[in-house]
């Protein structure tokens, strides 16, 4: 119908770029925050449970590169997650008064969480060096390929709930429970194999604990997925895709008149 | 000349000319009585009988806009106009209808959207100057010349918060007019900034203007549309009043304000009258009789003051040629202007006056029985109406009736009721500004 825009990869950096250059304003560390939140995150976590549960000698060597990897893809998509659901609301002005394609506005504040996950990459591979433990390129693969497919999942959720958020906002507070349920029910501070396999079969539904696991196991020990599993999250992602794609087109015609 | 421009017009008259046609659109709110925000709410209104009210925006909205036109929209709040600008922009769906935009919109509706006071007035020109459209190789080209028309070049570093609002708006607009847009919607930005960049922004209109751009206004302001826009619209509650040249628009518009004005001041009386009633109802015993006491008093007073008085003014009333009371009239229109006076003594061959000014104070048209040599006679103690007619060549305009009583000799004022009743004029031909529109001709000489 009217046309305004032609520049939309610019449109999607730019927002991502903003809320970036935006988070850590005003702070004394600046971007050094971003590095160090999941650093401090890790030193309180290896603390506790390398010290309560001593997993590090009850047959998982590399704890706190287990750990690390972990908490790095949870913090990647709860973060991505929560941005993408609020996007539109925090973002209302460019919603109401004036019109960019919504879904920019969606993708974009996303983005914000991946940028900050590629830095925090960084930090990892140089606790692979201190650790002296060097992954197999497969291992380095499936990794990247798991972070995709996760950082998909998440726009997903976004496109899902970032219009339904307009209407509902106790969305935001269930979904912040829902996260620390996700992380308690996902392999993170827990190596998977102290659960019994009945339970792991029914976390392994869990696409999130599902990608953790396997981004960990392929770094650390050459562990990768069943083929079949693989290709069955694969298409549920996709699923999610489609489902989302729908639900985001047939609700964003209304968000400006409900925010 | 003027035919020459209409069959060009008619010529361009193929389909491609339009920039926007808007067919039949409706735009329907639904306003919960108590807004649904939350699951809890929605989950407990499954068991409550939903009740909201439908509210039409816009009906049934038709009209088009040719490449190259200025054209405004007229209205008054709640007219609809800032919904169907969001409809062209996108911000908003149209329940019903179609809207076809032939080029790119700029989308904008207010300045320096996306703006972030934490950030420079550097990342804010990139960032304010994407949300409008442009491409990051665009903005570096123009960059200079964005900070050059802002005059912000000193603080172009600076974070916008610590800028003064008319620094923020002129950056704002700044970026607004370097988005370069084919068809550019506006709602009222004229109405920011300082004169001299005010006038800087209506040469850039009339820039717009020459470089053959659709330009869509929006506002309430009469002066500004009969200056810029070639043709407008008006809307009045959602629903289109008039299209047509921007002179007639704006008349129509001024005219139609009057009698809402008149409305409103007649439901004004009703009210004050319904509540004095009302206030008198519900007092009550010894309230009422104090009331009754100091009404009494007053009456007393009011008698007192007779005593001394010869005559007073008690009303003002305009009819027109058929009789009917009203406070609006048209240039050319007869007015019969009726004077209540209320004699206390009988009185010689007083005269009756009345004068009419205008708003500035100026007295425009005096009229008197001395003038016009009547002998008034022997007025009797009671009432004695004066009828006035006038055939009124007034400009549009609002003109307030002064009318007084003097004696004979027009040396002693029995009463002089200063500006007593305000009429309105509306000239529904043309506004010329003048205080009076006579009846003229004008020849000009071919040789």
């Amino acid at each position: 119908m009217t046309k305004s825009h032609e520049n939309y990869r610019e449109l999607v950096m730019r927002i991502a770029k903003t809320d970036f250059k935006l988070r850590y304003h005003g702070s004394v560390l600046g971007y050094v925050w971003v590095i160090l939140k999941p650093l401090l995150m890790f030193t309180i976590l290896d603390f506790v449970f390398s010290s309560i549960f001593n997993f590090r000698n009850s047959g998982t060597p590399y704890y706190p590169l287990e750990l690390l990897t972990g908490l790095l893809l949870f913090q990647f998509f709860s973060e991505a997650t929560m941005t993408g659901l609020t996007s539109l609301v925090t973002k209302a002005q460019l919603v109401t008064k004036i019109y960019v394609p919504r879904w920019t506005i969606v993708l974009g504040s996303t983005m914000n969480a991946l940028f900050i996950f590629g830095m925090n990459l960084i930090v990892l591979a140089l606790f692979f060096l201190y650790y002296q433990k060097i992954p197999m390129f497969e291992g380095i693969a499936m990794f990247i390929i798991y972070s995709l497919l996760l950082y998909i999942l998440a726009v997903a959720f976004s496109f899902l709930t970032a219009p339904l958020y307009v209407r509902f906002r106790d969305l935001s507070t269930i979904w912040e429970v829902c996260l620390s349920v996700i992380m308690y029910a996902s392999p993170i501070i827990y190596p998977i194999t102290i659960m019994p396999l009945r339970v792991r079969t029914i976390l392994m539904l869990d696409p999130f604990a599902f990608i953790v696991n396997y981004s960990k196991q392929g770094l650390i020990n050459g562990q990768y997925a069943d083929g079949l599993h693989f290709v069955a999250l694969f298409l549920g992602i996709i699923l999610a895709v489609v489902v989302a794609f729908l639900v985001f087109r047939k609700y964003e015609k209304t968000v400006a008149e409900l925010i | 000349m003027i035919k020459i421009a209409e069959t060009k017009n008619d010529a361009e008259q193929s389909p491609s000319s339009i920039a926007i046609r808007v067919e039949n659109v409706s735009k329907q709110f639904t306003i919960p009585h108590e807004k649904t925000n939350s699951l809890k709410g929605a989950f407990v209104n499954i068991f409550r009988k939903n009740t909201y009210e439908k509210f039409y925006a816009l009906k049934d909205v038709s009209f088009e806009v040719k490449k190259g036109e200025f054209f405004g929209i007229l209205g008054r709040n709640g007219s609809g106009k800032s919904t169907l600008l969001k409809i062209l922009a996108g911000v908003y769906t149209a329940n019903k209808g179609s809207v076809k935009i032939d080029g790119l919109v700029s989308p904008f509706l207010e300045l320096g959207i996306g703006f972030n006071p934490e950030l420079s007035g550097r990342d804010n020109i990139y960032l304010n100057a994407t949300v409008l459209g442009l491409r990051e190789k665009e903005i570096d080209a123009k960059f200079d010349s964005i900070v050059a028309f802002s005059e912000l070049e000193r603080f172009i570093d600076q974070k916008i918060k610590n800028y003064s609002s008319g620094m923020q708006v002129r950056l704002a607009f700044s970026v607004a007019i370097h988005a370069n847009r084919e068809i550019l919607l506006m709602d009222e930005v004229l109405a920011v900034g300082d004169s001299n960049f005010q006038s800087k922004c209506l040469r850039e209109f009339a820039r717009y203007k020459e470089m053959g751009k659709t330009v869509i206004l929006v506002t309430h302001d009469i002066a500004t549309v009969q200056r810029y826009c070639d043709r407008a619209m008006l809307l009045r509650n959602g629903e289109v009043v008039k299209i047509g040249s921007a002179e007639e628009v704006g008349n129509e518009y001024i005219y139609q304000n009057m009698s809402d004005e008149e409305r409103r001041i007649v439901e004004e009386q009703n009210q004050a009258r319904f509540k004095a009633e009302k206030a008198s109802e519900s007092l009550k015993g010894n309230a009422l009789a104090e009331e009754k006491k100091r009404i009494e008093e007053e009456k007393a007073r009011q008698d007192e003051e007779r005593k001394n008085k010869v005559a007073e003014i008690t009303g003002v009333e305009f009819l027109d040629k058929d009789g009917k009371a009203k406070n609006v009239f048209e240039t050319g229109e007869l007015i019969k202007i009726i004077i209540t006076n209320k004699f206390y003594k009988n009185v010689e061959n007083p005269i009756f006056g009345i004068i009419m000014k205008g708003l500035n104070g100026a007295p425009v048209f005096v009229a008197n029985t001395q003038f016009k040599e009547i002998k008034t006679g022997n007025i009797e103690k009671g009432i004695t109406q004066v009828l006035y007619k006038i055939e009124n060549r007034l400009a549009t305009g609002t003109y307030l009736i002064s009318p007084a009583i003097a004696d004979a000799t027009a040396k002693t004022f029995y009463d002089w009721k200063d500006g007593f009743k305000r009429l309105d004029i509306i000239n529904k031909e043309y506004n010329s500004g003048g205080a009076v529109d006579l009846e003229h001709e004008i020849s000009v000489d071919v040789k």
